[in-house]
């Protein structure tokens, strides 16, 4: 099994459904012989040719419009953006032209806007946002956020699969900093099931992408003081899988959910909310939010990291927890 | 009869050939410019308009010539006799049509407000005529002509704007919001302004990913076209040299507000030359105008020629919509346009200048159109509203409730087997 790096898993999953289906392709800006920003789709030009790798205008409606309409047409285009950050510029687009399609007038709209988000990489307010919760609020859309290789791979090949408008969200910080084992053959993971990261009794954390880690680093220093915390991954933010969160739930009683958004409207509300719903009787205290602060992602190092959830601050608050 | 001069489009010729319509992604020779603008009217009006202090008010007033005779039809290049009694149809059965919705929405029964093309027939119609069925069509909110032309039908618009259970979007949107992906290909339109191009041009970008030119024609107002989004979506069809069909419609009024405070270019056609394609400028009320336009664009298109961008001008002949009684419009332009009536002067054409219809031919025509849409109102009357619990589940294709397939052909790909998956890590933003 190759050793792959989130980013690779990532070009290999595109790659793969690429050649498999001829009516996937790629849009976006700087992709072709450049290989994109990040150089995810690094040599696809030269192996599928400039007709199924396009590089477009600086233009987010444009892209996101255009690929609709290769998608009415029976295509499964997959639109890259620079930064998640510019998404904003294709808001119009893809809540209202996108997502709704089907809901008004029954046309799938099978396509994937995939791109780099998330912060610790000293990106600034422009570079390092967040954006997910803008679509998971918005009906008709899919919203995926992978925390592993093996997930970016199998997410991203479910993603160009899935018959509706699939939002994307890579994190550029483990872009090349996370490794491991990735089958080489066809795999996929599911959307909208998520993952025990780690088995627990103690605590639950839930979380997903980049957090994840910052989850199981806390976890490994918590289990030296006997305490074991469950980690559940939830790869996507919609559809959120309702029954992992209530499992979980039931079986530690404590939770603290944990994102890298900013708190307000952040996906925990919603889980918090899920959890009233699904298992209220079982929760032994109050469910704790772990987030980043509510201003947008500053630049400069020391303010990023104080911005930013850490592993200390898991630390600190799942011990509270325990004790409460 | 004055002649507009005969010029071709100065545009881009494309170097694809044959069955390489998938490599016309570049226009072949750009590098001569085009800054000629074709214009097929008969009389160019010109108006100003502007805000005048009057007592305690602000008014808009209108200064230019407006006491000019009206212009012929002008006769069509490719439209046969059977083909402009064809579209005079559908013109009849547009105003008629919403003629009745008014009447739907003064008895109560039209959910919401009624938006309404009068004096804008010939645009939508002879517009939508050009296409080929398999083509595709993005209709903005006075374009409920053009959706008849593609083959809904008068009561699927009367049901729309009644929220019948058997409207086209089955409740679940108004007026001329809907589509059909699978017969008709058309482009269901959103409020918002402009964002049907860019996606009008993915489709013509799905069909040559496909091996097909094909051509695809999507609308924008004097109001609309100020939306990043036109520019962006024309800007990426002309790039991608992809077979857009732009209506430029400039019936002079954005809501309340004037195109002389939309736009400071002469005639929104010029707009064309910025993008690197064709423009024309048709008068919208002349329908042999509009489809000569429409056709030969739709032409290029097929040849894999890339966009082109007409301007249709005219006027809006009601308020935005039912609830707006237009009361700042100048009475004058009212006056001026109304003489001008694309159906009137198209009605005349054929049975008095051409003779192509007897005055009884005419009113068996206008007869049929009554009928139909006599039968369309009761039907659509009659016709029960949803379910409530219809409003749940649907905003996600699931279960198998389509298959989807590539439309013209699975695409056909070569690949490049010396180039292969790369793992090395070059330098990149944001390590």
């Amino acid at each position: 099994m190759p050793n792959l790096t989130y980013l690779e898993a990532i070009r290999q999953g595109i790659w793969e459904e690429m050649e498999r289906d001829p009516t996937v392709f790629c849009i976006g800006e700087d992709i072709g012989i450049y290989g994109g920003a990040f150089k995810v789709t690094d040599g696809f030009i030269d192996h599928f040719g400039p007709e199924r790798v396009i590089d477009t205008p600086i233009a987010e409606s444009a892209i996101v419009g255009a690929a609709f309409g290769a998608a009415l047409t029976g295509m499964r285009p997959v639109a890259e953006f620079q930064f998640m950050d510019f998404i904003g510029c294709a808001f119009n687009q893809i809540t209202n032209m996108v997502a709704k399609a089907h809901y008004r007038w029954g046309a799938p709209a099978p396509l994937v806007i995939r791109g780099p988000s998330g912060g610790n990489v000293h990106g600034g307010p422009f570079h390092s946002q967040n954006p997910e919760m803008y679509f998971v609020h918005t009906p008709g859309l899919k919203v995926v956020c992978p925390a592993t290789a093996y997930d970016a791979k199998g997410l991203i090949k479910a993603a160009i699969r899935d018959n509706n408008p699939v939002i994307f969200f890579e994190h550029k910080y483990l872009y090349r900093r996370i490794k491991e084992d990735v089958p080489a053959d066809d795999y996929i993971v599911p959307l909208g099931k998520a993952r025990i990261a780690r088995e627990g009794r103690d605590l639950s954390i839930i979380t997903y992408a980049a957090m994840v880690h910052v989850a199981l680093e806390a976890a490994e220093l918590l289990s030296k003081e006997g305490m074991e915390l469950e980690i559940l991954d939830l790869r996507t933010l919609s559809p959120l899988d309702r029954k992992a969160i209530a499992e979980t739930v039931r079986k530690t009683n404590k939770v603290i959910v944990l994102h890298e958004d900013v708190r307000t409207g952040g996906i925990a509300g919603e889980v918090g909310a899920i959890i009233h719903e699904e298992a209220f009787d079982s929760l032994d205290g109050p469910i704790v939010r772990l987030t980043a602060l509510d201003t947008p992602v500053p630049f400069s190092p020391p303010q990023e990291e104080y911005f930013l959830p850490k592993v200390s601050d898991v630390v600190r608050e799942a011990r509270k927890l325990m004790a409460y | 009869m004055p002649m507009a001069k005969k010029t071709k489009p100065k545009a881009s010729r494309s170097q694809a050939k044959g069955s390489a319509a998938r490599q016309s992604a570049r226009p072949g020779s750009a590098h001569q410019r085009a800054y000629t603008i074709l214009d097929y009217r008969l009389e160019k009006p010109r108006f100003d308009l502007r805000q005048v202090k009057d007592g305690d008010t602000v008014r808009y007033e209108v200064s230019g010539k407006l006491s000019g005779p009206v212009p012929p039809i002008r006769d069509s290049k490719y439209l046969n006799k059977q083909q402009c009694i064809e579209i005079y149809r559908w013109m009849l059965l547009n105003r008629k049509m919403e003629a009745v919705l008014e009447n739907l929405y003064k008895q109560g029964k039209v959910v919401g407000g009624v938006y309404f093309g009068l004096g804008q027939e010939a645009c939508s119609c002879a517009s939508a005529f050009a296409l080929k069925p398999e083509e595709w069509l993005g209709p903005l909110i006075r374009n409920q002509g053009s959706l008849l032309v593609r083959g809904f039908s008068a009561r699927d618009v009367m049901m729309q704007y009644m929220a019948k259970a058997g409207s086209p979007t089955k409740g679940r949107d108004a007026s001329s919001h809907f589509g059909d992906i699978h017969k008709r290909n058309v482009v269901a339109p959103i409020s918002t302004l402009g964002d049907l191009i860019p996606v009008l041009a993915g489709v013509a970008l799905g069909a040559r990913l496909q091996e097909k030119n094909i051509a695809v024609m999507t609308y924008i107002g004097d109001g609309g076209q100020s939306t990043g989004v036109t520019y962006e979506g024309l800007n990426f069809a002309a790039v991608q040299n992809l077979g857009l069909v732009l209506f430029v419609e400039n019936n002079l009024w954005g809501y309340s507000t004037p195109a002389d405070m939309q736009f400071r270019v002469k005639d929104l056609a010029e707009r064309a030359i910025a993008y690197g394609i064709p423009g024309i400028i048709v008068d919208g009320t002349d329908a042999c105008q509009v489809y000569d336009a429409a056709h030969e664009a739709c032409e290029r298109a097929r040849r894999g020629e890339g966009p082109t961008l007409i301007e249709a001008k005219m006027m809006r002949m009601k308020g935005h919509a039912i609830h707006d009684a237009a009361e700042y419009v100048p009475k004058p332009l009212f006056e001026y346009w109304k003489k001008r009536d694309p159906i009137v002067r198209f009605e005349d054409y054929l049975v008095r200048v051409k003779k192509w219809l007897t005055s009884e031919e005419n009113e068996k025509i206008v007869a049929g159109v009554d009928a139909e849409l006599d039968a369309d109102r009761e039907f659509a009357v009659a016709s029960p509203m949803p379910e409530a619990e219809t409003a749940a589940g649907g905003a996600y294709c699931e279960g198998g409730c389509h298959e989807i397939e590539p439309k013209y052909a699975m695409p056909k790909f070569g690949t490049s087997k010396a180039a292969r998956l790369k793992r090395s890590e070059a330098a990149v933003h944001l390590k």
